[in-house]
């Protein structure tokens, strides 16, 4: 009886939850007069992949989009990698000054508003020129990055073993050395996990896109929320476009779902 | 050997503390001095600008100093009485609604007939596509006239016509507001689930010996071991509810008549569309200091610096 109410319910959250992107894919594949027939038409010759080769063919944005996305989201990651990581590593492991305010206050920067920041930044990057380029996407993605990686990093070196510089430090190390030697290669798995945050959190912005970029550096999701406006008719097409737009991230979630599941459950409740 | 590298190691200390000193500042300098770029100027900017009439015209900004005077407008402004009640009815509502149904997807996942990783994995999906595209998905599943949720309602008889979802300001509004708890849920159940399996298994045992009931066990082990991790959740939720943007401007951009409009999105459009920079900048400020309040309380909660 009970066990009957459990699958009951893991039934409904498995439709909940997986339906809609379901839908998504199964859209994407057919054919228009399919879609369009209620209910829709799912016999074998409804099926097709002129959805995909029509959206690349009419929209030559979108692979510029893909170019600009990648370049952006891969630049950010690692720039918030190279700044955050030793940064990390200071606040857990070395005598810093201050490290709980210096902790708060990156931890408080993770729930700033974007619009409080897009404002003055928009500004900034008007008088400097940088308006619809991909350098300031980098750099304005790490103000939300910046504070993930550091947050992340710093909860899996303050869990490290204690022993380890003093070792290093008697064999003569300098503590960058001891960081660039002994700590880094261990610290390859949450460095990963830190740069797939990243990576998703850049790939997915639409916000600050939608303020800092015209056509140059339009990313991603800007290209699909024009394409959807332009073409809302043409359904299958539209969850085609999306479709593309979020392979990358289902393919990275399911491939690294046990780092993620663990990064980030472990980063939002432990200090 | 060994006693002579640590009298050594303990005699050079205080130099070694100094030095260790300067190498933090290396590691640390270029990180905050970025944080301090993106974040702290800006904050300071944004606070200048709202005392100012800051507009922009023929691409040109200019900024007459005016006081206060942007945050008495705020006060008589019907735009902003309007997004406040949205604010306030969307963000209760959210809250309430994924907190509930993220401790009940966690309790469910946490049970051992739910083990199976898959059913974790099915939960990151909502949560890690792109807002954008997942607009672009429901505006396909509300659609009026051949959408998904119309055909599924009147195969089951639930509804007789056709329903235009999206067509009036309050419906708008919770159609909106169902997609939003749809994605937001994923993450407080993960949250609410790690700290489920925190839960020491011996109170379990020892509450059943002394004959307590499914029952007992959760409201007098379960919830009180959840208490801070469903106040995390809560905060949590409310920061990134005030934050709902994508959603908004690519299903109902607002509309209709200003139903969808919540503060966020109205803070957008008087900067961006009217190019009212110094008033929107007035509105940023009041979402920015509610948030700030919430995350104290965040930051409070989860007490850095304190090891589990």
């Amino acid at each position: 009886m009970r066990s009957a109410g459990i699958v009951l319910a893991l039934i409904v959250f498995v439709f909940a939850a997986a339906a809609p992107i379901f839908w998504l894919l199964l859209s994407s594949v057919l054919q228009q007069q399919a879609l369009i027939t209620v209910p829709p038409d799912l016999s074998p010759q409804s099926f097709t992949l002129g959805n995909y080769t029509a959206v690349f063919e009419s929209a030559a944005q979108l692979w510029r989009a893909i170019a600009n996305s990648l370049v952006v989201s891969i630049l950010t990651t690692a720039l918030a990698i190279l700044l955050g990581a030793p940064a990390a590593y200071a606040l857990a492991r070395l005598q810093v000054p201050r490290a709980d305010t210096i902790l708060l206050m990156v931890l408080a920067a993770q729930m700033f508003p974007a619009i409080v920041i897009a404002i003055p930044l928009f500004i900034t990057a008007s008088k400097l020129g940088l308006i619809d380029t991909k350098l300031n996407l980098i750099l304005v993605y790490l103000s939300f990055n910046l504070p993930i990686v550091i947050w992340v990093l710093r909860g899996f070196f303050t869990g490290l073993p204690a022993g380890l510089e003093r070792a290093a430090r008697m064999d003569g190390a300098t503590v960058a050395q001891t960081f660039r030697m002994i700590i880094l290669p261990i610290s390859l798995p949450p460095l990963f996990a830190a740069a797939i945050f990243a990576f998703i959190e850049a790939w997915n912005e639409f916000f600050f896109a939608l303020i800092m970029t015209r056509q140059t550096a339009q990313t991603v999701p800007l290209a699909i929320s024009a394409f959807a406006g332009q073409y809302q008719t043409v359904f299958g097409q539209m969850m085609a476009a999306a479709a593309i737009s979020v392979a990358p991230i289902i393919i990275l979630t399911i491939l690294l779902r046990n780092t993620i599941l663990r990064g980030f459950a472990d980063g939002m409740l432990k200090g | 050997m060994a006693l002579g590298a640590a009298t050594e190691f303990a005699a050079g200390g205080g130099h070694r503390r100094a030095r260790e000193g300067l190498v933090a500042l290396y590691f640390l300098g270029p990180a905050l001095a970025m944080l301090a770029l993106l974040l702290a100027y800006p904050v300071l900017y944004s606070i200048w600008l709202s005392l100012t009439d800051a507009k922009l015209s023929a691409g040109r900004l200019e900024t007459p100093f005016i006081g206060l005077e942007n945050y008495a407008t705020l006060f008589t402004d019907k735009a902003v009485r309007g997004a406040l009640f949205n604010t306030l009815y969307f963000t209760v509502v959210e809250v309430a609604a994924v907190v509930l149904l993220g401790l009940l997807t966690a309790l469910l996942l946490n049970h051992p007939m739910a083990r199976w990783s898959g059913f974790r994995v099915l939960l990151l999906l909502p949560w890690a596509i792109a807002p954008v595209a997942n607009a672009v998905l429901w505006k396909w599943i509300y659609h009026s006239n051949y959408g998904i949720l119309n055909t599924l309602l009147l195969q089951l008889g639930l509804i007789d016509t056709n329903k235009t979802w999206l067509g009036d300001p309050f419906g708008a509004l919770n159609m909106v507001l169902l997609v939003d708890i749809w994605k937001s849920t994923p993450f407080i159940a993960i949250l609410l689930l790690a700290a489920l399996q925190n839960i020491p298994k011996s109170l379990y045992r020892a509450a059943r010996i002394d004959g307590a009931s499914t029952w007992d066990a959760f409201r007098y082990i379960t919830l009180p071991s959840l208490k801070t991790a469903l106040a995390i959740a809560v905060i949590l939720q409310t920061i990134w509810s005030l934050r709902t943007f994508d959603l908004i401007f690519v299903l109902t951009k607002g509309g209709p008549a200003d139903g969808t409009v919540v503060m966020n999105f109205l803070a957008y459009r008087v900067t961006f569309n009217f190019l009212k920079f110094g008033y929107g900048a007035a509105l940023a400020n009041l979402i920015f200091m509610t948030s700030l309040v919430l995350s104290i309380f965040y930051v409070r909660l989860m007490k850095p610096g304190v090891r589990p």
